[in-house]
């Protein structure tokens, strides 16, 4: 099952709307890749869920320095301070790419029902998920540093 | 003036917090999801209401619903701040007694102007 190209198109433009406006950080796309490649720096994985016409979850990566900066850059606080802030920052950030990537493709087909965000910190994990699922990561080149954004779609 | 802002993230009532601050307000209750919004509201009186929409346990929605059937509350401004900007998602909340709206993404402007005017009423 390949992911539909408008929802990938509407999902990197959730995503550059959502740090150039609330973030206040450029961010530019590197390449929206098929094969997924490792992640080793991702320390930080928030997941939005979705469900209703489409099923599946948007999650957004990025190393807990880059994080921590972002939550910094949101909070309009130094990102050395941040600590407790990060995981629902990058919870909120997250909620944020997936409801506007929801409200982009509700003028296309049903509004799809979103969930609340998950937040993962950690050094050492690793995401299995179901065969029959089709993904998509795109990765993105945030002043120098690397974050992405991993849609996946589930098969109804 | 007092407000109570209403949204599960954290982040984002720190960042209309902050907003209301420079607007010169800094009397600003805070609540975590609908329940714990009906929670202040029965403790204490507010002018002003900020509401997101997707909240667990109880969504902005049907915290908006609450307020508009309650006597003491029926009559205050609410704005909600919410990525659901779906043609139908506006209608749903206008219909729940939403007075202005707020789509997140938002810049400083958007939502200081938002604030002011629903004030102004
Ligand atoms: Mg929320």
């Amino acid at each position: 099952m390949d992911i539909p190209r408008e929802i990938v198109a509407n999902l990197i433009r959730a995503t550059t709307d959502v740090f150039e406006t609330m973030v206040l950080k450029r961010i530019d796309l590197i390449d929206p890749a098929k094969e997924i490649p490792p992640r080793a720096g991702s320390q930080v994985a928030a997941t939005v869920g979705f469900t209703g016409h489409r099923c599946g979850a948007v999650v957004f990566h990025a190393g807990a320095d880059v994080a921590r900066e972002i939550a910094g850059a949101l909070l309009a606080m130094p990102a050395a301070e941040v600590n407790g802030e990060m995981a629902d920052a990058i919870g909120e950030v997250t909620n944020m790419i997936a409801g506007t990537l929801r409200t982009r493709m509700a003028s296309l087909e049903p509004a799809w029902a979103i969930a609340v965000p998950t937040v993962t910190i950690g050094s050492d994990f690793v995401t299995r998920y179901a065969t029959d699922a089709a993904r998509v990561l795109c990765a993105f080149d945030m002043e120098g540093q690397g974050i992405q954004v991993e849609l996946i779609l589930n098969r109804q | 003036m007092r407000f109570l802002i209403v949204d599960d993230s954290s982040t984002m009532r720190r960042i209309i917090i902050n907003t209301l601050n420079k607007l010169g307000h800094k009397d600003c209750y805070e609540a975590a999801n609908g329940r714990e919004g009906l929670e202040r509201l029965a403790a204490a009186t507010v002018d002003m209401i900020i509401t997101d929409w997707n909240m667990p346990e109880m969504t902005g929605v049907e915290f908006i619903r609450a307020v508009r059937a309650s006597e003491s509350t029926r009559g205050l401004p609410v704005l909600m701040v919410t990525t659901n900007a779906a043609q139908d998602d506006i209608v749903e909340a206008m219909r729940a007694g939403v007075n202005n709206y707020v789509v997140k993404p938002f810049t400083p402007d958007t939502i200081r102007e938002k604030i002011e005017s629903a004030l102004e009423g």
